[in-house]
This record gives C-alpha cells, structure tokens and sequence, in this order.
C-alpha cells in the first residue's frame, strides 16, 4: 500500500515536472522576445465589432453634434444606405482616429524624439511627438491633429487636439468637432499584441466621455506596407464605372 | 479583470463579430454568393479598389458587361494576387455579390468569405491572407 502511494506521488511528480519543462521554456522565449516598450513593426487591428470605427455606441449627441450626424450619410451602421456622402470616397483623408479602424496593416516607426505611425491606408504618415513637448496652447486645425506621447510604465499615452472637423470618427457617420480631444493608450501584453484604448473628449459633439471598446492590435510579420495612395481621379473613374451604377435606384439612369 | 482574460475575451468577441468589408457595400446584397460565368475583358489594380470587367451571355445571347469591384491592391498581394492575375480573355467564373439594384455591378473581397474567381482550368483566386500572420 505504501509502495501503491509513493508510486502515484511519483507518477504524478514526474507529469508535473515533466509539463513544466514543456511550459517554462515556451513561456520564457514568449517573454523574452519583446520589448514593451519597442513598439516597431508592422500592425493590424484585429477584427471586431466596430465596423470600420470606434462603434456606433457612443454617447447621447448634443444638438450640433445630432445636426452634424443627420448631415452624415454612411455606407455603414444604423443609417447605411447606398450611395452617401462619405469624404473618404473622393479620397479625403480619413483623419485620426478612423485611420486606425481601417482594413488596411500600419507600420509603428520609432525615431528620435517621435514615434511615426504610417498607415496603408492612403499611404498616410501619423507623427507623434515624444521629446517631452507639452500640446501647443492653439494649433492650427489638421486632419490627423497635433500628437503628443509618453510613456506610463510600459503603456504608450498619446493625447491629439488640433483637429478639423471635416472627418468622421468611423465609417458608420460618427460626427465630430475641432474641438475633439483623443487619449490613446497602447499596452503590448505579448510579442504579437497590442491592447489598444481610445477615449474621445468632445463636448461640442457629445454629452458625455466617449471611452470606446478596447481593441486588440496584432502584428503582421512579413507584411511591407505598399504604395498605397488614394488618388482622386481614379476614384472620381470608379465612382462612374462600379459605385454609381450600385447605387442607382432601379428604373434610373 | 486580469489583462490576460481581458484580452480573451477581446479576440472571443472578435471572432463573433460580423467581417466589414471597405465602405459602401450597403449597395451589395452581401448575404448572396452568385456564380456568374464570363470573359474578361479589362482587370484594373488600382487604390483602394481594384475592379474586375467582364463580358457575361445573358439568357437570350446577349453580352451584358459586368463590373465587379474587389479590395485594394496591398490586400491583394497579402492574398497572393498580381497585377497580372486575372487578363483579358480569362474565361473565368466569379462567386459574388451582387448590386441591391440588379445592376450587372458586383462586390468581391475580403470581407465576404466565400467569394472568389475561379478561373476554367479550375484555379482559384481568393481572399485569404497568405502572410501567415494571425488576424
């Protein structure tokens, strides 16, 4: 009986021993393969629920920004219909933060003092400043804003102002103003993932703190990013060729 | 909640959530997957929206020249697509979705799985990334 009990402690002491080895080496190259802080390389946000944006779960909208809102007409969300009047189809610049939401791979470009974001889609170079600036009292208004970083621990915190206010927030018509503020928190968690948080401060548009869905962002090793421009005239042919005639209603020419 | 579970969590309510395909795809009925059997006539591999032509017989003989728009030459090439892929004369049949409006206009692409160009000698062109990176 003695024998019986110190052979299942052995067996089950070598099964342990045994699944430890198998585990620790992996765990330990998974953990020694990045840096937290070195954020470089090729990314993609993972597909989730926001259909080309942050969501169509936002706040309670203000009275300008429920007008702005109307004057939206998306191909996408609760108010899609065919046709629309999206800015990106006359090749727009997307903005920030709906650039992040695209289909599309972008490559994190660490260099001194900044860390550049250069998005597939539209070929777009992001710049954020990480020199220790603090955001400037009255910027002028950009389509992407003005971006200071820094890091907290081993999160990235990255706040924009200085927007204009002809982008949408997604491709469901999500309004904004140039009065939007965006704090962005990226935290690596393992060599392939980034976690990835935005929060939009705009009272002009929203009544409340818009603290949207967290995000994953996974790496895309082998990926290069292609010359990838949106030029207006070849869309202004494809709009003719396919988009117009999808979107006729039967009966019209 | 531990970032790890929270993270789970994420990429679990990531595979639940429907595929978004590029803007305005409200004018395709992307719950259909239509075979249409026809001969190409021009590929244009341009951004963000490559374009497949086609000359397609109708029931009664007639040409109808179709149009189908796809995705972006970089989601492409990650699919394993050249910009010498589909040429004119391509005796091809396409899986797509087509226009709400019964326009001979279609939609094909990543975010609609199952649609593709099959071409006569039974190759295929689809939409799956071949990077081999996790998406």
């Amino acid at each position: 009986m003695v024998v019986s009990v110190k052979m299942k402690n052995f067996v089950v002491c070598t099964f342990v021993v045994v699944a430890a080895l198998m585990v620790s080496p992996f765990a330990m190259s998974q953990a020694a393969q990045f840096d937290p802080r070195d954020l470089s390389g090729v990314w993609q946000l993972a597909p989730g629920g926001g259909g080309q944006g942050p969501g169509d779960n936002f706040p309670p909208l203000t009275v300008w920004g429920q007008a702005r809102y109307d004057t939206n007409k998306p191909g996408y969300g609760p108010k899609a219909a065919p046709g629309g009047n999206d800015p990106i189809l006359k090749c727009d610049p997307m903005g920030f933060p709906r650039i992040m939401f695209a289909i599309w791979p972008f490559e994190i470009i660490p260099i001194r003092g900044r860390i550049l974001m250069f998005f597939e889609g539209h070929h777009t170079i992001r710049e954020i400043w990480m020199d220790g600036r603090k955001l400037p009292d009255d910027p002028d208004p950009r389509w992407y804003g003005y971006s200071v970083g820094r890091w907290e621990g081993d999160t990235l915190v990255v706040e924009t102002i200085g927007f204009n206010d002809k982008t949408w927030l997604g491709a469901q018509g999500q309004p904004h103003s140039d009065e939007m503020r965006t704090i962005e928190r990226y935290h690596r968690i393992d060599r392939d993932t980034i976690e990835f948080n935005l929060v939009i401060e705009d009272p002009k548009t929203y009544t409340k703190t818009w603290n949207t869905e967290p995000r994953l962002i996974k790496s895309r090793p082998g990926v290069e990013i292609p010359e990838s421009f949106c030029v207006a005239s070849e869309e202004e042919e494809f709009s003719k060729r396919i988009r117009e005639p999808a979107a006729r209603q039967p009966g019209k020419e | 909640m531990s970032r790890r579970f929270m993270a789970a969590t994420i990429t679990l309510l990531s595979l639940c959530a429907p595929a978004f395909a590029h803007h305005g795809n409200s004018a395709y009925d992307e719950t259909a997957r239509v075979p249409i059997k026809g001969v190409i006539t021009e590929f244009v591999w341009v951004n963000p929206h490559s374009q497949i032509y086609m000359d397609v017989k109708d029931k009664n003989g007639s040409i109808v020249h179709w149009a189908v728009e796809t995705n972006s030459p970089g989601i492409l090439s990650r699919a394993g697509w050249t910009r010498r892929s589909i040429k004119p004369g391509d005796e091809v049949t396409i899986i797509l979705c087509p226009a709400k409006n019964n326009a001979p206009v279609a939609y094909i692409g990543s975010g609609d799985p199952g649609t593709k160009v099959i071409f006569a000698d039974g190759h295929e062109l689809d939409f799956k990334d071949k990077t081999g990176a996790a998406q």
